[in-house]
């Protein structure tokens, strides 16, 4: 999308916050560029202008005046979002809070923290080191939690802790007209009124900017035990997960890998695991319980036919297993040098992934398609990297069916087109299917609660 | 047509204008009371439910939905008419899904009929407020209990719902994946809304696994100080409890005289560890040593199950066990929750209110949600009762938001609680009446609750 001089409103928006702002709000192309591009089947789309902001009130100044003017306001947090959360279709101002990153309350006894937006997940552990506590949603990129609340994020652990929807107690929230709302609040639990608070998460910033978030923590488990199986095929390995799950065992991670995404661990890794569907594991708990599960696992594991089982028996045999799980994108890359690739992101009920993985592979067998597979076993989620040269339109097409295709699998079987990415720009086009009627309730309440239009426009779903 | 005609043609005598239905749903099991609906509706199918909403649209009629009656702020009353959908012949189980570890339900099954019909697949539905409530209902004011604290409550529960919104479209919210990124999470809108939305039709819940190994215990304590420490201590060590339940000592002995316990009437702990036998062995002697820690007494273990199920008998008894403490008395139950951190502040001023009130008040609670009631008892003849009961339950609601709490963990806001909305919202309580009015914009959907008055 092509987006070149800002209309009038944006203009006269750009104008107030300069005066407001100064050297803060930024008309650079080059600060543009890095804020309206992202690593996607999108082009680029940049916003007229990136203002920094450092506070709630400051937010909330800033977005009094854009909705004053008209002018598109996009939050941006690290910019690790997938979908085009941040792209600026339609110009407008992109708000930078990444500066907003300071952890403003831990209350260890109450095993909860309030956050401002900006903070990255990884600096939240780190500041939370000393306390014996820690906060669980684990995903690989450097994300802020105010953009992991917005788009609902999940990752390895969620089998354990559950996604963003589970771990946020309460929200500060800047609305479109400017106005300062709390959500939820430092209770475990209440059920006075609309959940306001799961509104605003996974609403990828249409609905008003989250600027502080508090966090459910939990302390960290005294031991844990990793372990890697391979199985003969994928449905004996989901039957493992399955009886893991019902077992009850203190699973803080199942992921699964597929047969090429092995073949290319092993040649990226330099390693000689079998080719063959496989399974990491972690186990944690109190040190009796660990053992005692493990040992059930293995159980189970070898009750659904694994042919290989490795029990890590000490933390640095464990992190050499979870390196080669943690470096499966770096593996997948190398299979096609100078390709990035594009994740896939369904998530199905746990007892259709076999059958999910088995029509999609069918299909991209028909094709020259590489697509490793890599997995949230335990929450029916996986990705696919379709490896395709998105300067060659005929892979590119391809690609694109095969990211249809599936999607159209997944919702049949129950599913849903994104786990934990979320929707953006990129899978818009499957709400209508996935969502039906329902799709117009979320319309009414964007009108409602937005009805100027201006928090993050065109993105979930058209007007 | 009119409606009563319209009605009547769609529903035959299941639509009933008699007065013993209407007023068999004008009731509520506590002080709260009013309303009367015009008429009761009997569907059997979201298809008769969505026909019925959009008659009763066209005549601008509310419309209340009903499950088993048994909630606590009066969520179900007909404040301005109208007719009360009652749920209870939609009660059938669709669809288990063992391996994927859920059901599909219709709203209007309980919680101990499901349960029994999933006794044989060795999963279990966990969130147990102690009525035998129905699932629909549960969803709608959001409930727990006494397991929220390992399973979560109804929103944690509740992975996608069937939905009759209020010009009588059929939209279905979430999916059957265990997660999802895609879009407004309408479902855990619809959770808690009290029926001020749309009309629940259909659930699909997260199940558990029936644990293997089941141990109980109770112990006593010198202090509510000591209690709570006991408590945070063991939640931060991480140690899985499926229950932990709080009795001050006037709540244990109004249970000592209704089922024939003789427990040390002092600050009490009930809990309940789930998983294998081995470790819930070791939990158990882990949570054993943390209490005698913080000066624990009467310890006792009830690891064989007809001494597990006399004690959890005893607490779910509580209710009427208080109830019986003053008897002919009618009780004003409060519900305010706090962090873990401020709960012996908060245990600790509301008992000494309530003693200088002259009003009997035991207090339980879900001690490790932070969740308590007071089971105020008053007679109901005694306008002076009522309005020293009132008081201090606003008293409560006040202390709990002074705290960072909520005032109503779990019960919900009815018409017993709407006066505190304001307080414990502000600004946000506006933004769920603009909800309210994009997604029922003639206010029809069990009006007079939840939302800021029209008029305001």
């Amino acid at each position: 999308m092509t987006h070149t001089e800002p209309s009038a409103g944006v203009q006269a928006a750009i104008d107030g916050l300069a005066a407001r702002f100064g050297s803060r709000l930024s008309r650079a192309e080059a600060v543009r560029a890095q804020h309206g591009a992202v690593e996607s089947w999108l082009p680029q789309a940049l916003p007229d202008a990136v203002l920094f902001l450092q506070s709630t009130e400051e937010v909330a100044e800033a977005v009094a005046l854009c909705h004053r003017h008209g002018a598109p306001v996009i939050p941006f947090g690290a910019g690790s979002s997938i979908e085009g959360q941040v792209l600026a279709p339609r110009g407008g101002i992109s708000f930078d809070l990444s500066g907003m990153d300071k952890v403003l309350a831990v209350n260890a006894e109450d095993m909860d923290c309030n956050v401002q937006c900006g903070v990255i997940h990884q600096n939240l552990n780190e500041h939370l080191r000393a306390t014996g506590l820690f906060f669980p949603v684990d995903l690989g990129a450097h994300a802020t939690l105010g953009g992991m609340a917005s788009t609902r994020a999940s990752g390895t652990t969620t089998v354990r802790y559950g996604s963003m929807r589970e771990l946020v107690l309460g929200l500060t929230v800047v609305m479109p007209d400017g106005q300062v709302i709390r959500t939820g609040g430092r209770a475990r639990k209440s059920a006075a009124g609309y959940d306001l608070t799961h509104l605003f998460v996974g609403a990828e910033g249409t609905l008003g900017i989250i600027t502080e978030v508090t966090l459910r923590l939990f302390g960290r488990p005294e031991a844990s035990r990793s372990i890697l199986c391979a199985f003969e095929d994928l449905p004996s390995a989901t039957t493992c997960v399955v009886a893991a799950l019902q077992s009850g065992l203190g699973l803080n991670r199942i992921e699964l890998a597929d047969t090429l995404q092995m073949q290319a661990i092993n040649a990226h890794g330099g390693v000689a695991l079998p080719e063959r569907p496989t399974l990491w594991v972690e186990l944690t708990g109190s040190a009796p319980a660990v053992a005692h599960d493990a040992a059930l696992f293995v159980e189970l594991a070898q009750g659904s036919g694994a042919l290989h089982v490795e029990a890590a028996d000490n933390h640095e045999a464990a992190n050499r297993l979870w390196r080669l799980r943690h470096n499966a994108l770096y593996a997948t890359r190398a299979l096609r040098p100078g390709i990035k690739g594009i994740s896939t992101d369904v998530c199905v009920p746990i007892s259709r992934l076999p059958d999910c993985i088995a029509e999609i592979r069918a299909e991209i067998d028909k094709t020259d398609l590489i697509a490793p597979l890599i997995g949230h076993a335990g929450d029916g989620n996986f990705h696919l990297v379709l490896m395709f040269d998105p300067d060659d339109a005929q892979e590119t097409a391809v690609a694109r069916q095969i990211n249809a295709r599936l999607i159209a699998i997944a919702l049949a079987m129950g599913g849903t087109a994104t786990g934990e990415h979320g929707v953006g720009l990129g899978k818009m086009g499957y709400m209508q299917a996935e969502h039906g009627a329902a799709l117009d309730v979320m319309r009414q309440i964007k009108r409602a609660l937005d009805p100027s239009g201006i928090m993050n426009p065109g993105k979930i779903f058209t007007l | 047509m009119t409606a009563h005609d319209a009605l009547s043609a769609l529903l035959g005598d299941r639509f009933t204008t008699a007065q013993a239905h209407r007023a068999a749903h004008a009731q509520s099991e506590t002080h709260v009371t009013g309303g009367l609906p015009d008429a009761v509706a009997y569907p059997e199918t979201t298809a008769e439910v969505a026909d019925l909403m959009r008659i009763c649209a066209a005549h601008r009629l509310p419309v209340i939905g009903w499950g088993a009656g048994t909630s606590l702020e009066g969520h179900a009353l007909a404040l301005h008419g109208g007719v009360t959908v009652d749920f209870t012949r939609m009660d059938r189980v669709l669809d288990i899904r063992a391996e994927d570890m859920l059901v599909r339900v219709q709203p209007g099954i309980t919680r101990e009929a499901l349960n029994r019909d999933l006794r044989a697949t060795g999963l279990f539905f966990p969130v147990d407020p102690g009525a035998n409530a129905s699932l629909g209902g549960m969803a709608a004011t959001r409930a727990s209990g006494t397991t929220a604290v390992r399973y979560g409550t109804m929103r944690d529960a509740v992975l996608g719902l069937e939905v009759v919104l209020a010009d009588g479209t059929v939209i279905r919210t979430g999916s059957a994946a265990p997660k999802s990124a895609a879009g407004y999470d309408l479902t855990a809108l619809f959770v808690g809304s009290e029926g001020t939305l749309g009309l629940i039709t259909e659930l699909t819940l997260r199940l558990h696994g029936q644990p293997e190994a089941v141990s109980a215990a109770v112990c006593g304590f010198a202090t509510m100080a000591q209690t709570v420490d006991c408590v945070i201590e063991t939640i931060q060590s991480g140690l899985p409890m499926a229950r932990i339940e709080f009795l001050d000592p006037a709540a244990v002995a109004a249970c000592n005289a209704y089922s024939g316990q003789t427990l040390a009437e002092t600050p009490l702990l009930l809990v309940e560890f789930h998983g294998t036998p081995a470790s819930v062995a070791e939990q158990a002697a882990r949570f054993g040593e943390i209490a005698q820690s913080h000066g624990s007494t009467g310890f006792r273990w009830a690891e064989q199950p007809e001494d597990r199920s006399a004690l959890w008998k005893m607490r779910h008894a509580a209710y009427p066990a208080c109830l019986a403490a003053r008897p002919g008395a009618t009780a004003i139950v409060t519900d305010v929750c706090v962090p873990i951190s401020q709960l012996a502040q908060a245990v600790e001023e509301t008992r000494a209110d309530i003693a200088a009130s002259g009003i009997p008040g035991p207090i339980l609670g879900h001690v490790g949600d932070g969740n308590f009631h007071a089971i105020l008892l008053i007679d109901p003849h005694s306008p002076e009762d009522r309005a020293t009961a009132k008081a201090l339950a606003a008293r409560m609601a006040t202390r709990a938001l002074r705290l960072g709490g909520t005032v109503t963990g779990e019960h919900g806001i009815g018409i017993g609680k709407l006066g505190y909305m304001a307080q414990e919202h502000g600004a946000a309580w506006p933004v769920m009446g603009a909800l309210k009015t994009a997604l029922d914009p003639l206010n029809l959907l069990n009006p007079g609750k939840l939302v800021p008055p029209h008029d305001a």
